[in-house]
């Protein structure tokens, strides 16, 4: 995983979190196996208790998963959406057992900052949610294989300025594969001689483009499934 | 018929003629069935209520027609919410071969020819109207008995209705009842006479089935869809019960194996990986998907092996032999990392328009491409020699602190986009 690396250094001493999941055996082992900087003040099960809790908690971060079951079958990207406004303060990290496209990009699309598989170790995770509450973007090596095919990885396809946002720049590029070749954040900076702040930028700004694309392959592939 | 289903007392089977257990419609099966007595007593009360005009008989020829052919503890199951039934299929006792109400209406039917040969050389019953009505009888029983056969459901259907034994009985059966009704009609008429009425009620008929024709053809398609939608369903709870099968069973090799950390893990992750394909994904027709391959590679790595291998594919396309070389290179380099290095393993493949990369990673001390020995036949040949025999290139990359990391790059030629 990319994410077993050093939280980021002013970190405030604990963070809230909201675990929204349907499986109260899943929620128990999250729970117990966070780090205790990390309390969970709310919980919930479905679509509506989900809205209801982040609404009247407003924690930092809620970790939700991307199934659920109510509301109008949205599951996860639902819940996100009805909370659009809070997104300012309250940041999303979609935890999915599945790995199918479909699911994990339509909780990016709906505005979660990243996206971990449940296989996930209790540190990891942790990290992960220290870092989506600093702001950052969480990429797993599979979101970044996505991203790649979303864009499509063909090397001649590269953006020229910054504002572009349906192609990648190189850079952009180098750093998703290297994280779908399972190279952590800090592994990545070594391996392009720039700090963990740049990787963490870029990854950002993918995340952006992602999020805001209207790119052609991600726009039909999305249609496809009924996402957008 | 045994049924270990638990009912609350009171409650019935619903009425259904049953396919096992029957002797010649299954009514009496299916009145016990419904009625919670043995089938013997049905039996012997329908005898006892034959003397008092013909009740029992008539009793039975009227449940014949009216009531559904069915498992009553079928029938039972699909009255229950879906959700709240098993998604396995029940097992079922196999019926019993001797086909005896086809063997009672053959013998009638034979019956009725002699009679109508017999008369022809000049016997002539008492009472005219008798053969007649034997023969409407047995043309009706032959065309009812279909029915029997198959549900009204399946009536239309190719596997079901149209069987040539289900056409002959149809067309037998009409023709039969046919002459049966004008002989018992026209007993005073002359040939002519019948001929032309024959003709007129043929008319009407025709008519008839001019105007009822598109009723028809639509509940047939209604039937077809309905059908599909049912077929369609019944897959789904096929696979489903499949998987929560295989899944019960991995649960008891785990329980099983429990004091043995390595089977068990690679127990779990081997029914996560079927899960995960079963549920999230839409499986790829073999031979098509260079992706699937890779799969099945490191699913078969993962069970041989016992290790987890982080897999992310970027792209696809139509496997050649070229990308088979590069698959069973892959292979190799999995092998050694789970064995050589130390989790976690990635595995990444990105498909380009005119090449195929392959990255495997481990967190391993890794090795020293130099100083592995020539007689080494693994790393050297089966990865690295195979790669380049085809044209593209492989490299080593070990640092310390930082595993080691396999690079295969394979150049292919551009595929047509369909």
């Amino acid at each position: 995983m990319s994410m077993s690396q050093s939280p980021p250094a002013a970190a405030p001493a604990t963070y809230d979190v909201v675990l929204v999941d349907d499986h109260l055996m899943f929620r128990a082992g999250v729970r117990a196996s966070l780090d205790p900087s990390i309390r969970v003040v709310g919980e919930a099960d479905d679509v509506e208790g989900a809205i209801r809790a982040v609404r009247s908690l407003q924690p930092p971060v809620v970790v939700l998963d991307v199934h659920l079951p109510g509301g109008m079958g949205g599951g996860g990207a639902e819940v996100i959406t009805a909370c659009a406004d809070l997104l300012a303060t309250t940041r999303f990290l979609a935890l999915s057992v599945s790995d199918a496209a479909e699911d994990v990009v339509a909780v990016i699309r709906a505005g979660a900052r990243g996206y971990v598989t449940k296989a996930i170790s209790g540190p990891d995770l942790s990290d992960a949610v220290r870092r989506v509450a600093g702001g950052d973007a969480v990429f797993s090596p599979r979101l970044a294989g996505f991203v790649l095919d979303a864009f499509g990885a063909a090397a001649g396809d590269v953006a020229t300025g910054d504002d572009e946002l349906d192609r990648l720049s190189a850079r952009e590029r180098e750093v998703m594969r290297l994280i779908a070749r399972g190279y952590s954040y800090r592994e990545v900076a070594s391996e392009l001689f720039i700090s963990i702040k740049t990787v963490e930028t870029h990854v950002s700004a993918v995340l952006r483009k992602l999020q805001l694309s209207s790119r052609h392959e991600l726009t039909r592939w999305a249609a496809a499934r009924r996402l957008l | 018929m045994t049924t270990t289903t638990t009912r609350p007392p009171g409650a019935h089977l619903p009425l259904r003629r049953p396919q096992t257990g029957r002797t010649v419609g299954g009514v009496c099966a299916g009145l016990a069935a419904h009625l919670g007595v043995p089938v013997g007593v049905v039996r012997v009360v329908l005898v006892l209520l034959t003397p008092i005009a013909a009740v029992g008989p008539l009793l039975y020829v009227w449940f014949w027609v009216t009531v559904p052919v069915g498992d009553p503890a079928d029938a039972a199951a699909a009255d229950r919410p879906a959700a709240l039934s098993r998604l396995a299929p029940r097992l079922r006792d196999p019926g019993r071969g001797v086909p005896l109400t086809d063997i009672g209406v053959g013998v009638l039917l034979i019956a009725a020819a002699g009679l109508l040969v017999a008369m022809r050389q000049g016997v002539t019953p008492e009472a005219t109207w008798v053969v007649p009505t034997l023969i409407v009888l047995g043309g009706t029983a032959l065309a009812w008995s279909q029915l029997d056969a198959v549900q009204r459901g399946r009536f239309f259907s190719q596997a079901g209705g149209r069987t040539s034994v289900s056409v002959v009985r149809l067309i037998g059966g009409t023709v039969l009842a046919g002459a049966g009704v004008f002989l018992l009609v026209g007993q005073d008429e002359t040939l002519d006479t019948l001929v032309r009425s024959a003709v007129a009620a043929l008319a009407v008929l025709v008519g008839a089935a001019v105007v009822l024709a598109p009723w028809a053809l639509r509940l047939v398609r209604e039937l077809g869809d309905e059908r599909a939608a049912r077929a369609r369903e019944s897959e789904r709870a096929d696979i489903a019960a499949h998987l929560h099968d295989s899944v019960l069973q991995t649960l008891a090799l785990i329980r099983a194996r429990a004091d043995r950390p390595d089977d068990v893990a690679r127990l779990a992750r081997a029914q996560e990986r079927e899960l995960r394909e079963w549920l999230y994904d839409d499986r790829k027709v073999p031979g098509t998907s260079l992706a699937a391959d890779l799969r099945r590679v490191v699913a078969e790595v993962e069970d041989g092996r016992g290790a987890a291998v982080e897999t992310v594919v970027v792209g696809d396309r139509v496997p050649d032999d070229a990308t088979e070389a590069l698959l069973q290179a892959t292979r190799e380099a999995l092998v050694n990392a789970v064995v050589h290095g130390r989790p976690p393993v990635s595995l990444y493949l990105e498909v380009g328009a005119d090449q195929v990369e392959v990255f495997v990673r481990d967190r391993g001390d890794g090795f020293d491409l130099a100083e592995v020995p020539g007689d080494r036949f693994g790393v050297r040949e089966s990865i690295i020699g195979r790669v380049r025999r085809r044209g593209g290139t492989a490299t080593v990359q070990s640092r310390p602190g930082r595993g080691t990391e396999v690079h295969l790059c394979l150049p292919v030629e551009e595929e047509q986009q369909p």
